[in-house]
């Protein structure tokens, strides 16, 4: 059974990255291929600086001690799990344009491409997910 | 149960019950059987439902006081 997961991460807070992450290494470790589309403020997630510091949604910011409380894994930790179970990630050019972010300010071992090289991996994937 | 491996997943939150589960089973031989201690409550569903998409098999489930076990055979 074939399975295939196009997730569109969007956003950049740290609720974001726990659900993008999340959901893609869960896809990964059951046997489905994984790709992320890292866009506008979702950027921040694979950025390497950026995603040290992911803010919390304003007026949430006591769930911080929650994350804690229940183990869940950092955020570098889902990152290496995802890459090492072979989740694609891809980073858009037109944000990082836009954004002033080169190559270099995000993490290691993804792609660049713009939206039609997503939409090419996304066409028969069975799952399409967007946070 | 005869277990060939024991995976220890205690204290960890979803999704590393599974990942973990994932990674020691791919070292395993068709027909082996995997012994899993977790006590996220969220494992018991997604253990039944990632042999399911897997081609596993969970082969028994217990609870005692918030520790869950599992015994799973390779596909």
């Amino acid at each position: 059974m074939s399975n295939k997961v196009a997730i569109i991460a969007s956003n950049g807070s740290l609720f974001d990255a726990y659900k993008v992450f999340n959901i893609a290494t869960a896809s990964a470790a059951t046997d489905a291929e994984v790709g992320i589309f890292f866009t506008f403020e979702g950027l921040n997630l694979i950025h390497k600086e950026g995603n040290q510091h992911l803010p919390l949604p304003e007026g949430k910011e006591h769930f911080q001690e929650g994350f804690k409380a229940a183990q869940v894994p950092s955020i570098d930790e889902l990152i290496v799990m995802a890459k090492d179970l072979g989740v694609k990630f891809i980073a858009c050019q037109m944000t990082m344009d836009v954004m002033n972010v080169k190559k270099e300010d995000l993490i290691y071992g993804i792609d660049v491409g713009g939206a039609v090289t997503f939409l090419d991996f996304a066409k028969d994937a069975n799952v399409n997910l967007t946070f | 149960m005869n277990a060939t491996k024991i995976l220890d997943a205690k204290g960890l939150a979803c999704p590393m019950p599974i990942v973990k589960t994932k990674k020691m089973i791919e070292e395993l031989q068709s027909g082996d059987i995997l012994e899993i201690h977790a006590t996220d409550k969220g494992a018991k569903n997604d253990l039944a439902a990632w042999v399911k998409s897997t081609g596993h098999e969970l082969l028994e489930s217990s609870e005692d006081n918030g520790l869950f076990k599992f015994w799973i055979k390779k596909g």
